[in-house]
């Protein structure tokens, strides 16, 4: 099952990073590569078991779970229902660790899915380098103001 | 209870940092507040349920005891059996993560402990100043890193 990690730090406390992140129909206002995002049948993004259905700037379409939610961990959990890409059993969470030296927030993204072997290096390369560090970048940047 | 919560980031690779932590018996190479450290009954430094006994600058003695230690996750926790000053129930755990975006190193340091009331300021803020923060620093100045925090506010 190929694993993807990436990590990054935040120059920013990880409550107001989190505030940013935590909504799980946010990605457009905070992912460069997501266009538009809604929750399916009016839930609230909040709701442990929602999904959301959201567009890629190239108008590929994705559809993902909230599985897991936690305020007090800082953590979202989630799987992918629908997706262009040649995978299943997709499941990532996203985590933030406040950096008490400075205040600022570690974070970390990762995931784990089944694909042929033929696919899996691509696919790890792709998702961490265009999703998880392309978020971080965006995140350092629109915190840094 | 007294919980305290210190984390840094390091400017180093997390095996290389983990190389120096792992061993439980290492901390008098590094740490200025341990004088000497050794592990009782011959043991290895990464059997489970070890005992290092170490004294301070001062001459006073701590014996420490290895719970987990965890290659997998680079990570492990230990309690205090014998101390001078009245750290109570106190339990440590050690974590470190890689930063991919940098190649540098997370690394948290936790505890919690129980202490006669009306001194717990006092032994939160000796811990996490001066074994915690100090500890950070000092790893940082072992492995030859820069000691002041770029992105520190």
């Amino acid at each position: 099952m190929p694993r993807v990690y990436a990590s990054s730090v935040i120059d920013a406390p990880a409550a107001k990073v989190w505030d940013k992140v935590r909504d799980f129909n946010a990605l457009p206002r905070w992912h460069p590569r997501i266009r538009e995002s809604r929750i399916e049948n009016g839930e609230p993004s909040d709701k442990v078991g929602c999904v959301r259905d959201f567009r890629l700037q190239n108008g590929d379409r994705l559809r993902e779970k909230l599985l897991g939610l936690s305020d007090y961990d800082m953590f979202c959990t989630y799987s992918i229902l629908e997706s262009p890409m040649p995978l299943t059993n997709y499941m990532a969470t996203l985590r933030l660790t406040p950096i008490s030296d400075g205040d600022r927030t570690f974070i970390e993204w990762s995931a784990e899915f089944d694909c042929a072997a033929e696919a899996a290096a691509d696919l790890v390369d792709g998702i961490g380098n265009n999703v998880f560090q392309a978020g971080f970048d965006a995140l350092k940047r629109q915190m840094a103001g | 209870m007294v919980r305290i919560v210190e984390s840094t980031i390091l400017d180093a690779p997390v095996e290389a940092v983990w190389a120096v932590l792992r061993d439980f018996n290492g901390h008098d190479q590094w740490h200025p507040a341990v004088a000497d450290s050794t592990i009782e009954r011959g043991s290895p430094s990464d059997r489970i349920g070890c005992v290092r006994r170490f004294h301070l600058a001062d001459g006073s003695e701590l014996r420490e005891q290895l719970l987990t230690l965890s290659d997998a996750d680079m990570a492990f926790s230990y309690c205090l059996m014998e101390t001078p000053v009245p750290l109570l129930n106190y339990v440590a755990h050690v974590r470190l993560a890689p930063v991919t975006d940098g190649d540098r190193t997370f690394w948290h340091w936790q505890c919690r402990f129980d202490t006669p009331a009306g001194r717990e300021t006092e032994l939160r803020d000796m811990v996490a100043n001066t074994i915690y923060r100090a500890g950070f620093d000092a790893v940082r100045e072992h492995m030859g890193l820069p000691v002041s925090r770029p992105g520190a506010r």
